[in-house]
């Protein structure tokens, strides 16, 4: 394992009588992005729970290695990974309006998050709070704050939940589809959003995606995962060399040929709607 | 969720009104006037008097305080044993769960009129009259929690497998944040089962004491007033007889639009 890798799973994961994950396999480097993509079904949200320790949680099993910076997370008890998590690496959920606690505000999300890692006082909280809203563009005013999940739209409660996961300046985020359930404005938004943290702030993310379109749009490598096991991984610009079937099955449900979206990903980085008007 | 404004008002008028009739100067539930019995409405006796001379409106009003404020207390207990059970079982081991499930369906397959016949019957009926109310009200709190905690654990269970729950443990928040936490989650499961189980309790009451196993007199209770009703021959002497049955008619109706409302 190299300094440079972050992250080295190699796991299998079950739920009683029903094996999901059988051949996990893939590496992460810091600061990159790599997205995981799948059919519905090959066992991605399974692979999110057992990578943060959580599958015991909802009745599973996993067996093998999590090794986060050098850590082997399935080794460890359930009060070490509790300061592990939310705190060396964190989770970006699939469905904001569920994630929150619809019976308290966001401003009591925020402190009790802040509060699981983290001694020091409101000040120190507020502060970084301030920040963290800015950087996700929310308002970060006191009535805003003392607003209920139920009282915002799906859009700022995913902008909350990434504010959440960014509060402890987590090494790695794990994001669980976390576009899947917004309409497209608000999906590009968010990638955007993802994509600006990760080089301003260097944090590795893991990507998890059936949308192939938003991991080309933002990650730097992407794997396949299929039937419970990870069966090709390789650059996004090498895609074209992909040879295994299912990673073609998913190429050709793409919208548009996968070089013009390549094209448009690696000139429009920047400002991609200037380009677009130039054009 | 939200109680209904006027009903709770009205309810609330009521009691206050009670309140006023039974702490005035001079009323008494339980003297005597024995050349008055069965005496029609007067200045003096606003409900006329019962078999005993005793002033009808004044019982009825402690009756009505009683009554709810024993049903209240009652239902108070009966939601905090049902919440206790509900999350045990949902969060505890599946087999404490299983079981505590079997104990409320056996519980519930019960006839529970025969029960609370049973139960109290089998409870010294020579104790004091406050002591008789406290045990029926008791009683009738050890046998209403079954229905509540089932309810209650379905909505534990629910619970349990919420998204945020696993959100905030992504987090890595403490069990003890997550409980903290998981508690306002419950008022809008426990506070139907709350408001349901106090007309239920009044009318239990009621029964009981009709069947002269409630509270004991002097102390008056509907179910001893109703007991009046027992005899046709009273039935032709006054019309105010009929009062208790139609002021619990209508603090139940009052009481049971409160719980729909909720519900």
């Amino acid at each position: 394992m190299s300094d440079e890798t972050l992250l080295r799973v190699n796991l299998e994961a079950a739920y009683p009588g029903k094996s999901i994950l059988r051949d996990v396999r893939f590496e992460l480097q810091r600061g990159e992005i790599l997205g995981l993509a799948g059919t519905s079904g090959a066992g991605k949200s399974t692979l999110v729970l057992s990578l943060l320790g959580l599958l015991p949680w909802r009745g599973g099993r996993v067996s093998g290695e999590v090794e986060l910076d050098g850590e082997n997370l399935l080794a460890l008890n359930e009060r070490r990974l509790r300061e592990l998590r939310g705190c060396k690496v964190a989770l970006i959920p699939q469905s904001p309006m569920t994630a929150l606690n619809s019976a308290i505000s966001l401003q009591s999300h925020f402190v009790e998050a802040w509060k699981a890692h983290e001694d020091s006082g409101r000040a120190a909280l507020d502060r970084r709070m301030q920040d963290l809203l800015a950087e996700v563009q929310l308002p970060s005013d006191r009535g805003f704050l003392r607003r209920r999940p139920s009282q915002i739209s799906v859009g700022q409660a995913q902008r909350v939940l990434i504010a959440l996961a960014l509060l402890h300046r987590p090494q790695l985020i794990v994001a669980d589809e976390p576009t899947s359930a917004l309409d497209p404005v608000t999906q590009a938004q968010i990638v955007d959003l993802l994509r600006r943290l990760n080089r301003r702030h260097g944090t590795a993310l893991l990507y998890v995606s059936h949308d192939l379109v938003s991991v080309l749009r933002l990650c730097d490598r992407v794997a396949i995962l299929d039937s419970g096991a990870i069966v090709e991984c390789l650059p996004v610009d090498a895609l074209h060399k992909a040879s295994h079937e299912s990673t073609r099955a998913l190429l050709e449900t793409l919208p548009v040929p996968l070089d013009v979206l390549l094209s448009f990903r690696n000139s429009a980085a920047p400002e991609p709607l200037h380009l677009v008007i130039a054009e | 969720m939200k109680i209904n404004r006027s009903i709770a008002a009205l309810l609330f008028g009521l009691a206050l009104i009670a309140s006023a009739v039974v702490l005035a100067p001079g009323a008494s539930y339980s003297r005597q006037e024995r050349d008055a019995t069965f005496a029609a409405a007067s200045r003096q006796h606003m409900a006329g008097t019962d078999e005993l001379g005793r002033d009808r409106l004044v019982r009825v009003s402690a009756a009505f305080l009683l009554s709810l404020a024993g049903a209240i207390m009652a239902s108070a207990l009966t939601t905090a044993a049902a919440a206790g059970v509900g999350t045990l079982a949902a969060f505890g081991p599946a087999s404490v769960g299983w079981l505590a499930m079997l104990v409320c369906d056996v519980f519930l397959a019960l006839p529970w009129l025969f029960l609370l016949m049973m139960v109290r019957s089998a409870l010294p009926l020579t104790t004091s009259p406050a002591n008789s109310a406290a045990i029926t009200f008791l009683v009738l709190a050890a046998l209403g929690w079954p229905a509540c905690a089932r309810a209650v654990y379905r909505g534990a269970l629910h619970l349990k497998s919420a998204e945020w729950m696993l959100h905030a443990r992504a987090s890595g928040l403490r069990s003890a944040q997550i409980v903290r936490h998981a508690i306002p989650n419950f008022f809008p499961l426990l506070l139907p089962q709350f408001l349901v189980c106090i007309p239920a309790f009044v009318i239990a009451e009621a029964n009981l004491g009709a069947l002269g196993l409630g509270v004991g007199e002097p102390l008056p209770s509907w179910g001893g007033m109703l007991l009046e009703l027992d005899n046709s021959a009273m039935l032709m002497q006054t019309r105010w007889v009929y009062f208790p049955v139609a002021l619990l008619i209508v603090v139940l109706l009052l009481l049971d639009a409160i719980a729909v409302e909720v519900e």
